[in-house]
């Protein structure tokens, strides 16, 4: 068959980009080996997100008697929880199907193998596209540690899998996965320690953010070891090295959440001349174009932002560019959030990243705990909202924030860099009070 | 009306600033002229007394008619009319009086103009700002108000490329690209690179940027080289001759100059020694063309373009014809080193009365020189090619050749006694490379 465009991979990129180029009125197939909606709704963001809201009720059942709500016999059924998360998952499915009916994207599942000159083969069957989207996403990236392959040491997509809960549960890697599974387990119990090689967690995010969400997952339960390199895994037994010292401790359940790689191999795309970047992922250009003709790139495995919205924004630009229209992908303006209690959001640059780029830059943070609405809600919760400015035309150029629900309101702030707010202009914007969100207009007054 | 650029033909004479009776100096501004791409003002060229403006404000002047007289009262100026014109336009013309000028001419004078690439930037008009006729027009046959734009023409006039610009959608700005705009007087790109094509703070850049482009301004010796080059092309009648000649003899001189242990010389130091020798011939070819008259000079200075880092020069062998090959080589490398480094003297780049360009070592087979003037011929030099020739006894062999490409002003030569220059020069490096000319002139 001859298409316009094929979409490979079936994840955020790829629905996305297939279901724009059909609109669009271009003849559109996507290829998917697995399972529709690809890692975010199989094994990342949606699963995730369901467990991390059941263990949050249970906490907030647990800890109302704040607010004078008191649970009397409290349990937590964590095969119900995983019920309704595979319920979500089918639905979101079901979903995707569906809208790529609607828009008349034939949906072909198989093992694509590009070939040279435009073509591809999927189930031994060869076809051509005019243009074709590589989306085949990531996959978790398991370190070289012996004993590693031991069953009770799995990965993020095996966990989701897990319906029991552990004695206790060892996370190799304090990044926002393994945090995000810290706060899962901790909220309904679970003893949790995570084992950071860094000297903080999520090295990306702003220290000081960082080291706010460390403490308030502590309070939860969670132990962090920093600077804690794992060495072996001998039976339940992990051994690691903290700081010159090796230490043992048991774990019945072991998460490895050291990061991701690009999924590229069995694709041909070595055959095929491709350019890779030096991190392993596929090169693109800022609009997705990768160094050979008609062939583009978006998402995971160009190993860049390992985002589901940066993933499905890749591919609308690609999209974009294949009609014509002229777009490119702005990471200095992409939102990243850490989906734990409280969550962490942020854009744009740290300061550290501002004055690394040559940057004058101002300042402001202010504790969550001036906002009426979020000391209402959240009692003894810390958090902070953090603004970086450049210093010679008030541009707001980055946000983090730690606290409540903010990836809420992540997007106002991301509005924000994208049309280059300034100070002067942020200050006419109003905020309904009373909310949390009121935190954006007065953490200026802390500018300096 | 003066010429605004290459390609146009017409302008608007958009204002009068004179009214019969006035009287006005030389450098007063007369009135204001538009092109599609800008307006300037027209400045006075004589001092006296306007009697007479031969066009209404919004005609369509082509250029280099006569727009206005200037002189003294009770002077006849029927000469002077131009035709198209309305021949005896009052002081207050009405609104396009072309139509009826009933003048064989007339209808050139209505043609549409066609867009130019007009120089947009020696905009002098300041007062008045407005809609221009041209950009009213356009505005209206497209349904544009044009009075609610903000002009880009003097004294934020709007122009036709206001019109133009709004049509094809100027990118909106954000708040922190505004602020440079104003600030710094940048200009936004037609598509900027934030959401849905706004122009980013980042993306605002100096006014006649190109997009995807490095854009310098064009000065110095850039600036020198281009008024020359047009000034040659436009200003001069160039006619290139090719021609060839065979390398053997000037290869075998110069091995023997190396086994006698004399100095080396180039095959471009032994093609410039062939040009004295031949202008000895021809001595007609080593001359100025002055416009009313035409200077042969005595002595040769010889030219000689160099690619130095700044550029194209052309240092001067000043009385290059009173030298024998070993001076004659010397004198060329200093001079060409000179160029390299940047330490020609200013004197050292004037005078000269024939020029010698060679393009052979970059490969160049064949090329027309453009010629220095008032110099009426340059001789390029093309490189070493492998050519079949037929001996005297039939017999074909391949010798290695060298083209010379030689371009005269016609004005001041015709083609053939110019043929015969380049013959002499030919039988010359074949025969005698390197010889004296003296002896040459003693041959024949």
């Amino acid at each position: 068959m001859k298409y316009d465009f094929a979409v490979i991979g079936a994840g955020p990129a790829g629905y996305v980009a297939a279901k724009k180029a059909a609109s669009a009125g271009l003849k559109v197939v996507m290829i998917e080996k697995k399972k529709l909606g690809g890692v975010c709704l199989n094994e990342g963001c949606v699963p995730s997100k369901t467990l991390l809201q059941a263990a949050k009720t249970y906490h907030h059942a647990k800890h109302g008697s704040i607010f004078g709500v008191e649970a009397g016999s409290l349990s937590f059924d964590f095969g119900k929880a995983h019920a309704h998360k595979n319920s979500v998952m089918d639905r979101m499915r079901d979903g995707i199907a569906g809208l790529m009916k609607k828009h008349k994207v034939e949906v072909i599942e198989g093992e694509a193998k590009l070939l040279k000159g435009s073509s591809f083969s999927v189930n031994g069957e060869t076809h051509e596209a005019e243009n074709i989207l590589l989306c085949t996403g990531s996959s978790p990236s398991i370190p070289p540690i012996p004993g590693i392959e031991a069953e009770h040491i799995v990965d993020s997509t095996g966990i989701l899998n897990i319906d029991t809960l552990p004695k206790n549960l060892v996370i190799v890697g304090g990044g926002v996965i393994g945090c995000e599974f810290a706060c899962v387990y901790a909220s309904v119990g679970v003893p949790v320690t995570v084992l950071e090689a860094m000297p903080e967690i999520c090295p990306n995010l702003d220290s000081e953010i960082a080291a706010i969400l460390r403490k308030e997952l502590e309070k939860k339960g969670v132990t962090f070891q920093l600077g804690a390199k794992v060495e072996s895994f001998e039976g339940k037994s992990v051994r690691y090295n903290l700081q010159g010292e090796t230490k043992d401790m048991d774990a019945d359940l072991v998460l490895v959440a050291t990061g991701r790689r690009p999924n590229v191999a069995g694709l041909g795309l070595e055959d095929i001349g491709l350019d890779f970047d030096p991190r392993g992922g596929v090169k693109v250009d800022n609009r997705g174009a990768t160094n050979l003709p008609g062939l583009w790139a978006a998402g995971d495995v160009t190993g860049q932002a390992w985002l589901a919205h940066a993933a499905s924004r890749m591919g609308e630009v690609v999209v974009n560019n294949i009609k014509g229209q002229k777009d490119q992908m702005r990471h200095d303006t992409m939102p990243a959030v850490v989906y734990t209690s409280p969550e962490v959001a942020v854009v744009g640059l740290t300061k550290e990243e501002a004055i690394e780029r040559g940057m004058k830059v101002k300042t402001g943070k202010i504790p969550m705990a001036i906002n009426a609405r979020y000391i209402a809600e959240n009692p003894g919760e810390e958090g902070m909202c953090k603004v970086v400015l450049e210093a010679e035309t008030n541009r707001l150029i980055g946000v983090h924030m730690v606290g409540g629900a903010c990836s809420e309101m992540i997007f106002g702030a991301t509005a924000m860099l994208e049309t280059e707010l300034r100070e002067e202009e942020i200050a006419e914007i109003v905020f309904p009070h009373p909310t949390t969100s009121e935190i954006m207009k007065d953490v200026f007054m802390a500018v300096r | 009306m003066p010429r605004q650029g290459q390609s146009v033909e017409s302008c608007i004479l958009t204002e009068w600033k004179v009214k019969p009776g006035d009287t006005v100096a030389e450098g007063d501004v007369l009135a204001v002229i538009e092109t599609d791409k800008a307006s300037f003002d027209l400045e006075s060229t004589a001092s006296g007394t306007v009697l007479e403006l031969f066009w209404a404000a919004d005609d369509d002047v082509p250029v280099l008619a006569n727009v206005i007289a200037i002189g003294e009262e009770g002077e006849n100026i029927d000469d002077l009319r131009p035709q198209g014109a309305g021949a005896t336009a009052p002081p207050e013309p009405v609104a396009n009086s072309t139509p009826d000028a009933p003048t064989a001419n007339a209808s050139t004078v209505q043609q549409t103009i066609a867009p130019s690439q007009a120089d947009s930037s020696t905009s002098s008009y300041k007062p008045s700002s407005g809609v221009s006729p041209r950009a009213r027009k356009k505005a209206m046959n497209l349904g544009v108000d044009a009075e609610t734009l903000v002009g880009t023409g003097p004294g934020g006039r709007v122009i036709e490329r206001d019109i133009d610009a709004f049509l094809a959608g100027t990118p909106r700005l954000s708040a922190s690209a505004r602020i440079r705009a104003k600030e710094q007087g940048l200009e936004a790109p037609v598509r900027g690179s934030g959401i849905a094509g706004m122009a980013l703070a980042s993306d605002m850049r100096q006014p006649g940027s190109i997009e995807g482009a490095e854009v310098e301004p064009v000065k110095g010796i850039r600036k020198l080289i281009a008024e020359r080059m047009m000034q040659s092309l436009q200003g001069t009648a160039q006619l290139t001759l090719h021609s060839s000649f065979d390398l053997t003899n000037c290869q075998a001189y110069r091995k023997k100059r190396l086994a006698d242990g004399e100095s080396k010389v180039s095959i471009n130091d032994l093609i410039a020694q062939a040009i004295l020798a031949a202008l000895k011939v021809h001595p007609e070819m080593n001359a100025h063309f002055l416009g009313d008259r035409l200077a042969v000079f005595h002595e040769v200075n010889l030219g000689i373009a160099v690619d130095s880092p700044r550029g194209l020069m052309v240092p001067v062998v000043q009385e290059a014809s009173k030298m024998s090959i070993e001076m004659l080589s010397s004198e060329i490398k200093k001079k060409a080193i000179a160029c390299r480094e940047g330490t020609i003297q200013p004197d050292d780049l004037s005078g000269g009365t024939f020029t010698l360009t060679n393009l052979g070592m970059l490969g160049v087979e064949n090329f027309t020189p453009v010629l220095n003037p008032p110099e009426i011929a340059i001789l390029g030099v093309g490189g070493i090619s492998l050519k079949p020739k037929r001996s005297a006894d039939g017999e074909v062999s391949f010798v290695d050749q060298i083209s010379l490409s030689l371009t005269i002003d016609h004005q001041a030569i015709d083609g053939a006694p110019a043929a015969r220059f380049l013959q002499t020069l030919v039988t010359h490096l074949e025969n005698h490379p390197g010889e004296n000319p003296q002896i040459i002139e003693g041959e024949e």
